[in-house]
């Protein structure tokens, strides 16, 4: 096996697996704190990505397209959270189903306004670096360093500032942060808007990477989930180490001839860690205490 | 169940109402309705196992769409290779999908909650990976033709009309079948499971073994609705089993209401004729299923069938002037779908 071409492949694997990082980290974050799963994350972002096309077609650069679309996500996040989800809170698994639901929805209310077709925009980088026989898209490691930069931040957030501590706190105990002050329902919303918002951003990703159909939300999510969960739901540096793991093994396999059965090793590598540690690798929270 | 009423009563509405859809092509059904029809017919099948599974045991499969495509591939490559035909498939499918159905539920018994729904999912999505990438012997992304007619006492049966009452019987014996289990011990030691597995288990229910059991118990229900399936579309490829046709299956049962007797067919039925009703095109139908999915679960959540009971109790209580109190106890006791 050329080594160059392996390098190559590991790192399509990787940037492809921002992205689903991006999601993974979203649906954990949201997971830890509300109880929810929502399974609709993958068609948030994939509107993150219509909304980027949408963007470009209009004229306007990547950089404000992307903004836009991490913006409307975000709003559509919120609406739907103060719409829908708060009213499952004391039932996680209605709040599943919702989420189930809405997936329908909004893919097809997609579909009703720009059909089942993909949709692409031109690479906002189109330059192809060559390292030592190494050709390396820089649309890809631009994917790649957005992603590490935002995941650094909601990371240092969470564990550093005052609104993390907060945060992990209502995730302790949701009564007692209650009486200490904090807002507890309006971090639920924060949270899950903070969710959107990564979706909204790995979808600009996404469509700068590949073509993007009304239906790419789905075989994302599942990933994501998949990752998620491999990592231990709850737990940011378990997504993050998943997300990683995931797109080594997907680069591998491509470099090795396997592409056909990328899709197989998320939900392969997702039963068999769980199948050892049902908590995932890195120990998961089993959703908001709630007395 | 209420404790006043035998337990015959209950299985008396639901063949009521096939008995009926027996009778509705004497009406002069159009081909496009009777299709239509039948392919409900193949859905609800499989929502009566489903129902088992999810209803009675509390366990949710998101996968169960995948069981269904093990009965039509092994319907579609018996025939194929093996000549073998609609009614030797029948139990050979379900039979598969039963042990298919089982090892998708060996991880139930150490991984709960959320993350088990979720691995049935990866579950459904590696079958249609395996079944995309398995070569001639699937078919591939293309799928597999089928061209051996039914037959039943030596004269064939596959067209519309004679396929339409086959696949009634069928829902019929579904229905019949899952009554029984729910009325049998067997139906109650699932339910013990439901409500508190730990307490089960100290009764000395061998939860682990229920599961599975319950499991296969589904995966049969799937199994014959695949070959119904295969033989009536005449060409299956993975697509038709993969995740949406899952979640698809479980949102029909939730609709329904995965606990009454009532409600496999009401959801099948419903999910699949109200577009039709409404005369909307597939996209729009897709939307409205969605959102009434939505109110469904966040007004009804135990399903319309058990809605629509529960209503009709506060009201005639109400008239007979029973306390509001006791009626409201009543109302509640199986509002915990699910948890």
């Amino acid at each position: 096996m050329d080594t160059a071409i392996l390098i190559q492949q590991v790192l399509n694997g990787l940037s492809i697996a921002s992205v689903i990082t991006l999601i993974a980290v979203g649906v954990t974050l949201i997971f830890g704190l509300t109880g929810i799963i929502n399974f609709a994350h993958g068609e948030f972002l994939m509107i993150g990505s219509f909304a980027t096309w949408i963007v470009v077609q209009a004229g306007f650069g990547f950089v404000p397209a992307l903004v836009i679309a991490v913006l409307a996500v975000a709003a559509m996040g919120f609406a739907l959270e103060r719409g829908l989800f708060r009213f499952t809170l004391t039932r996680p698994t209605n709040g599943f189903i919702v989420s189930l639901g809405l997936i329908v929805v909004l893919q097809h209310v997609v579909i009703f306004f720009y059909g089942p077709n993909q949709k692409s925009i031109p690479r906002p980088l189109s330059a192809v670096w060559d390292v030592g026989g190494v050709r390396i898209a820089s649309v890809r490691v631009m994917v790649i360093l957005v992603t590490i930069a935002v995941v650094a931040a909601t990371f240092v957030m969470i564990t550093r500032s005052r609104y993390g501590r907060a945060l992990r706190a209502a995730v302790e105990d949701r009564d007692t942060a209650a009486l200490m002050g904090i807002p507890v329902r309006r971090y639920i919303t924060g949270v899950f808007v903070l969710g959107s918002a990564l979706a909204g951003l790995g979808g600009a990703l996404l469509i700068a990477l590949f073509p993007v159909t009304p239906f790419t939300g789905g075989t994302m999510v599942m990933k994501g989930f998949a990752v998620a969960l491999m990592g231990g739901l709850g737990n940011l540096t378990g997504a993050v180490v998943a997300g990683l793991i995931l797109g080594i093994v997907e680069g591998f396999s491509a470099g090795y001839g396997f592409s056909e059965w990328t899709d197989a090793y998320s939900f392969g590598l997702m039963i068999l860690v769980l199948l050892v540690r049902p908590n995932g690798l890195f120990g998961g929270t089993s959703g908001p205490k709630m007395a | 169940m209420k404790n006043n009423s035998s337990p015959l009563l209950s299985l008396l509405p639901v063949l009521l109402v096939i008995g009926l859809l027996a009778l509705l092509p004497a009406l002069g059904l159009t081909n496009r309705t009777l299709s239509l029809a039948i392919s409900a017919g193949i859905n609800i099948v499989a929502l009566y196992g489903l129902a088992v599974l999810f209803g009675q045991t509390g366990i949710l499969s998101m996968g169960h769409a995948a069981l269904v495509g093990i009965g039509a591939y092994v319907a579609a490559i018996l025939a194929r290779d093996a000549g073998i035909g609609f009614w030797v498939a029948l139990p050979l499918g379900s039979v598969l999908a039963a042990v298919a159905a089982a090892v998708v539920g060996i991880p139930s018994l150490r991984v709960s909650g959320h993350h088990f729904v979720i691995m049935t999912f990866a579950f459904g999505q590696l079958l249609s990976i395996v079944l995309t990438n398995g070569g001639d012997f699937t078919g591939a992304a293309t799928g597999l033709d089928l061209q051996l007619p039914v037959t039943l006492f030596g004269h064939r049966v596959d067209d519309l009309l004679p396929y339409y009452l086959i696949v009634v019987a069928f829902v019929a014996v579904s229905a019949v079948a899952s009554w029984a289990i729910i009325h049998s011990s067997y139906g109650r030691t699932l339910r013990a499971i439901r409500e508190n597995e730990k307490l089960a288990a100290s009764l000395g229910i061998n939860v682990g073994r229920h599961k599975i059991g319950a499991f296969m118990v589904s995966g049969l229900f799937a199994g014959v609705s695949g070959v119904l399936l295969a033989y009536f579309y005449r060409h299956i490829s993975p697509g038709q089993f993969a995740a949406f046709p899952s979640i698809y299956l479980a949102l029909m049962v939730m609709i329904g209401g995965a606990r009454l007797l009532l409600g496999p067919l009401a959801g099948g039925i419903l999910v699949s004729f109200l577009p039709e009703m409404l005369n909307l095109d597939p996209v729009e139908s897709r939307i409205v299923y969605g959102v009434c999915l939505i109110a469904v679960i966040l007004l009804l959540p135990n399903g319309l069938i058990a809605g629509v009971l529960q209503g009709l109790q506060t009201v005639s209580r109400k008239l007979s002037g029973v306390p509001a109190g006791r009626a409201s106890t009543e109302a509640r006791n199986p509002s915990r779908a699910g948890q």
